[in-house]
Order: structure tokens, then sequence, then C-alpha cells
């Protein structure tokens, strides 16, 4: 399936907050640490509550943490 | 590597090699030209062991897993399991349809009762092997439904 063109500063904000693991990441949104992995390698779109869990969590608003990334065929 | 997708290796990897087993010494220790087929009793020994040592295989390969990473194994499915488990149980439903629907609806007009079963099974182990190959593919290459 195509990657969708959504992107993810999970990684930086994991860093940001501490080096915080993704084990811990997932712990704390109900999810294993392959799905963040998952997730920040962008092989997997979170759902939409899982996304706001993830952006709560870091204390940013969801677009703060996801985007979308325009190319010029979409 | 996730905990369920090891399980999808092991399960997969199992099934095929004891299914090849069976449909092998079938097609070649049993006489399939006689009239009534090969003798129900010595057909049904053989799938009854072949079955055994896959669910003993199993057992054996989930323990050593789950003891070897044993958060991963008292993890509940998340939501990236459950959605990767539906959509390839989703696919897999449909080529079992179409198995059966082979099986039960065209077959018994045609073939012996022994073929419709071996094909009843056949059918089965496809659908649950297109089911783990899913499983193991959307874990890999990612999923995004």
């Amino acid at each position: 399936m195509a990657k969708p063109p959504i992107a993810n500063d999970i990684r930086t904000l994991r860093f940001l907050a501490g080096e915080m693991t993704q084990a811990d990441l997932g712990d704390r949104i109900g999810v294993t640490r392959q799905t963040i992995a998952a997730i920040e390698a962008g092989k997997y779109s979170p759902t939409l509550e899982a996304a706001f869990r993830i952006a709560r969590v870091f204390g940013k608003p969801l677009e703060e943490v996801f985007r979308w990334e325009e190319d010029s065929s979409s | 590597m996730a905990f369920r997708e090891k399980l999808a290796w092991v399960t997969l990897g199992s099934m095929l090699i004891a299914y090849s087993i069976y449909f092998w010494l079938l097609a070649t220790r049993f006489d399939l030209s006689r009239p009534d087929g090969p003798p129900t009793v010595a057909m049904l020994a053989l799938f009854g062991m072949v079955t055994v040592a896959q669910v003993i295989v199993i057992a054996i390969a989930t323990s050593i897993l789950a003891i070897r990473a044993q958060k991963d194994a008292n993890a509940k499915a998340d939501e990236r399991d459950r959605a990767i488990a539906r959509r390839a149980t989703g696919v897999a439903y449909v080529v079992l349809m179409v198995g059966m629907i082979v099986v039960g609806v065209v077959m018994p007009f045609s073939e012996p009762r022994w073929k419709i079963a071996n094909a009843a099974l056949l059918a089965l182990v496809l659908a649950e092997a297109i089911r783990y190959v899913l499983v193991i593919v959307s874990y890999r290459r990612g999923w995004h439904g």
C-alpha cells in the first residue's frame, strides 16, 4: 500500500522530552514499542485517538506532531 | 520484530511444513486409484498425526518466544495489531468462501468424498496461509488502514 503523505516529529519530540523511550511513549498511550517505531518510520498511520494521545503526552497541538506533506502529485 | 509477527512466522512455517507433508504423503503413500479412495481411517490417522505435531511445535515455539520476551507476550493487542489482523482476516475470509463454494457446491456433483474432504482441508490451509502472509507483510512493509 502506498505510504500516505503524513510525516511526524515524534522522534524529535521524544528527544526533547528527555530521551523518552519508544516503550515509555507506548505505555503512556496504550500501544506497543513496535507500534511507536512503526509510526515514527511512517509504516503505520495511527488512529485519530492515538494521534491525539501522542500529542497530549508532549503537550503539543496535533499539527505540531503530525503534518501533511504536500508534493507535486497530491 | 513485534511479538505477533514472530507468532505469525512460527504458525505459518509450521503449518506449511505440516500440511505439505500431509498432502505429499497422501499423494505418494496411498492408493488413490481405488474406487472408494484411500482408507478413511488411515487418512484420518495421518491428518491427526500431522495436526498434533503442528500443535506441539507451535506450543513449544510460542513458549520459547514468550519466555524470551515476557513483556511483549503479556501485552494486549494494540490498535495496529488489531488493524492488521482485521485486514488479513478479511482477505482470508474471501479465499475461504471461494474454497467452500467449490468444495460444497461444485465438487459434490463430480468428486468422491475423500477428495471433497481434502479439498476442504486445502482451502482451510490456503486461507490460513494467506492470512499469516498478510499479517507478516503488513508488519514488515507497513499498514495504513
